[in-house]
């Protein structure tokens, strides 16, 4: 009689559990964790081609260095030659650009676009979506063969680049398939598609390649490849100003 | 008084000599004068226009720093700016309480940048006077999503009045933002500033901002004449550093006074809001600069231009003097000094310089009159540096009366060997010198 009461509450237990469905905040911090490389530094290389309508496609291609543990990464630009050089350094909440042409560094910010592409600098660092959003409506749904979650973030700051973001995410791993960027006003503006082919390095998955889809310019999108990916430690001269007006 | 009388015979003794060599002074103080003349007015034209653009000579700019850092731009509460306003007895025609953002427009595949201004049109009545448009007009203002643009842009996005085109900006915090203008207005091309610069009402430009519909950003104060506009900004600062917190002006540096303070304010911290003050001219002291850079380069022209002249007056003062070795060595005889003979050449050096300055400053002013009569329209680039579609010049007294000593004492100069050499001939062997 014991037992049968036993078994009675873990089932009870059970389907309420069920009932109440997955934990999405920590799926999300799931989602950051994928991409954060804690104490150990990342680097690759990332290959950009950008379309326009009426346009050639044009390739960038960027060097990256991360250190997530200080919030701090390097940018060069190695494609095109006449771009080559350039290049963004974030340490904390400072980001400079160089310029070796003028060989000198201004101020800029992680929300601005790489060269022409969609891709934008906050693109390269580590996802912070449990920090930034709070999530205000979970639905599940299907993107191609993958069950998904889909989860509508509402940004915790008024200082976060876009207020609304829709997350699309597998349901087997907590990897995103789907980022839509809505403005304040609610119109969407970008759609990121993490293509899923991945690289893994230390136990992480990187999407292989991204398509950046702009909403407001139809016809323009990047598309973003990742190589050379390398996950160990980067020598602390490269996270400097006289690294990046030295690699050209 | 004799001498100069004589000197004053001498030089109409050779007509075509002293015409061609007043005439070179002349050319030289005319070119000089034009370009001073110009340089003066660049700054008054450039100060007026960019006041119309800017709306107002002295302007106030709330700063506030949010958690992360960032500065934010917003005025919430002004009652300590307009308290301070009447305090420092700003002389103010028109009071402007703008929002603004920077902007890319798109209409059917196609982009351009704007800045857009947001104006409270039933308060700032005078600017539909100033706006020249080439389509549409202030009426199309009435649908609260309008914006006037001008024809370069309207002509590279390919729109005419009543296009929706789409606005990507950011809001006063940093967060992306999209919204819809409809093109009430297209002005005619105002030049380099003018062509980045459209307007909207305020009130939808505020919504996009996210702000609160009675905030703004900066308030301009415009006042009857550019003059006094340092003193007011100074004075205005002063009242208003009483009661807010307000950004130091550093003016020991070479610095623009206004990226100074936002340099400054990025390593302070305050709570609230802090404000700064600037003016007009602290936005255009690079315009100042230009025109230091044209007055020294008219000085070095004036200086090279008459080191040329004086060679030829010295050359032409030697032959004077040896045409007119037996005159001095008859008035020599007949018990002229040694001095006299040498400010008798020194004399006519002068009337001549005086003379020809005279000339050149009527020809100045001939070819100033004539090129300001030109209409250059004001659908011209050049729009920024012309009044009312015109080229103006400014001649300062004080400039041009440094100007006509400079060639005095250069001409004197020029006269002084031949009229030393001149003076120190023996009357005898001046005498029975044959020419």
């Amino acid at each position: 009689m014991k037992r049968i009461a036993i078994a009675l509450f873990l089932a009870a237990s059970a389907s309420l559990l069920a009932a109440a469905g997955p934990d999405f905040k920590s799926m999300l911090k799931a989602v950051d964790e994928m991409g954060d490389f804690g104490k150990q530094d990342f680097s690759a290389v990332y290959s950009i081609v950008t379309e326009k309508p009426g346009e050639n496609p044009s390739t960038t291609e960027i060097q990256i260095y991360r250190r997530d543990v200080q919030n701090q990464f390097v940018i060069l630009i190695n494609k095109p030659e006449k771009q080559k050089g350039q290049g963004y350094l974030k340490i904390d909440d400072n980001v400079w650009f160089f310029d070796p042409e003028s060989g000198n560094f201004s101020h800029s910010t992680i929300k601005e676009n790489i060269q022409n592409s969609q891709a934008k600098n906050s693109d390269f660092k580590k996802h912070t979506f449990s920090e930034d959003y709070e999530i205000s409506s979970t639905a599940a749904g299907k993107l191609g063969a993958f069950e998904t979650w889909i989860l509508d973030l509402k940004a915790r700051t008024n200082e976060v680049s876009y207020q609304h973001v829709r997350l699309t995410i597998r349901k087997d791993k907590s990897v995103p398939l789907k980022e839509e960027d809505y403005s304040v006003s609610e119109k969407l503006m970008r759609t990121v598609l993490y293509l899923p082919t991945y690289v893994e390095a230390a136990g992480k998955l990187i999407p292989a390649k991204i398509k950046m889809i702009d909403e407001l310019n139809k016809g323009e999108q990047s598309v973003l490849t990742i190589s050379n990916v390398r996950v160990g430690a980067l020598p602390d001269s490269n996270f400097t100003k006289a690294f990046l007006s030295r690699a050209q | 008084m004799e001498i100069a009388k004589l000197a004053l015979r001498n030089l109409t003794r050779q007509k075509k000599r002293t015409l061609l060599l007043g005439g070179a002074v002349a050319f030289g103080l005319m070119i000089v004068t034009v370009i001073n003349g110009f340089a003066a007015a660049f700054v008054k034209n450039v100060s007026e226009n960019f006041a119309n653009l800017a709306a107002g000579h002295v302007f106030v700019e709330g700063v506030e720093k949010s958690a992360t850092g960032k500065e934010i731009s917003i005025v919430h509460d002004d009652n300590a700016i307009m308290k301070a306003a009447l305090e420092a007895k700003i002389p103010a025609k028109y009071i402007t309480k703008r929002s603004s953002f920077q902007s890319t427009l798109l209409y059917a595949g196609k982009t351009a940048q704007l800045q857009v201004s947001g104006v409270d049109f039933a308060s700032e009545t005078f600017l539909p006077d100033r706006l020249v448009f080439k389509q549409g007009g202030i009426e199309g203002m009435d649908d609260r999503q309008g914006v006037i643009i001008s024809e370069p842009i309207a002509k590279r996005l390919g729109v005419e009045p009543g296009d929706r085109i789409l606005v990507q900006m950011k809001t006063y915090t940093g967060q992306q933002n999209v919204g819809e203008f409809a093109v009430a207005g297209i002005t005619f091309d105002a030049g380099i500033f003018g062509n980045m610069s459209g307007y909207a009402n305020k009130s939808y430009v505020n919504e996009l901002l996210n702000l609160a519909s009675d905030d703004y950003q900066a308030v301009g104060f415009y006042l009857p004449s550019l003059e006094g506009m340092d003193k007011y900004g100074a004075d205005l600062r002063a009242a208003l550093k009483e009661k807010v917190q307000v950004f130091e002006k550093n003016t020991a540096t070479n610095e623009n006074p206004i990226r100074a303070m936002m340099e400054s304010s990025k390593k302070e911290t305050w709570v609230g809001t802090k404000y700064r003050v600037f003016t007009l001219n602290d936005m255009l002291s690079q315009v100042q600069q230009i025109v230091n850079v044209l007055n020294t380069v008219s000085l070095i022209i004036l200086i090279i231009l008459f080191v040329i002249i004086m060679v030829g007056i010295t050359n032409t003062f030697r032959i004077i003097m040896y045409e007119r070795i037996r005159e001095i060595g008859t008035m020599r005889s007949m018990g002229m000094q040694r001095g006299e003979v040498r400010n008798l050449f020194l004399f006519e050096a002068l009337f001549l310089a005086l003379g020809g300055a005279v000339a050149g400053l009527v020809l100045a002013s001939i070819a100033m009159g004539i090129v300001s009569l030109v209409n250059f329209g004001l659908d011209t680039p050049l729009f920024i540096i012309l009044k009312n579609g015109h080229m103006t010049f400014r001649v300062e007294f004080w400039r041009t009366l440094l100007d006509v000593v400079i060639v005095a004492v250069l001409t004197l100069l020029a006269a002084w060997l031949p009229a030393k050499n001149a003076a120190k001939l023996d009357p005898a062997v001046a005498l029975r010198t044959a020419k």
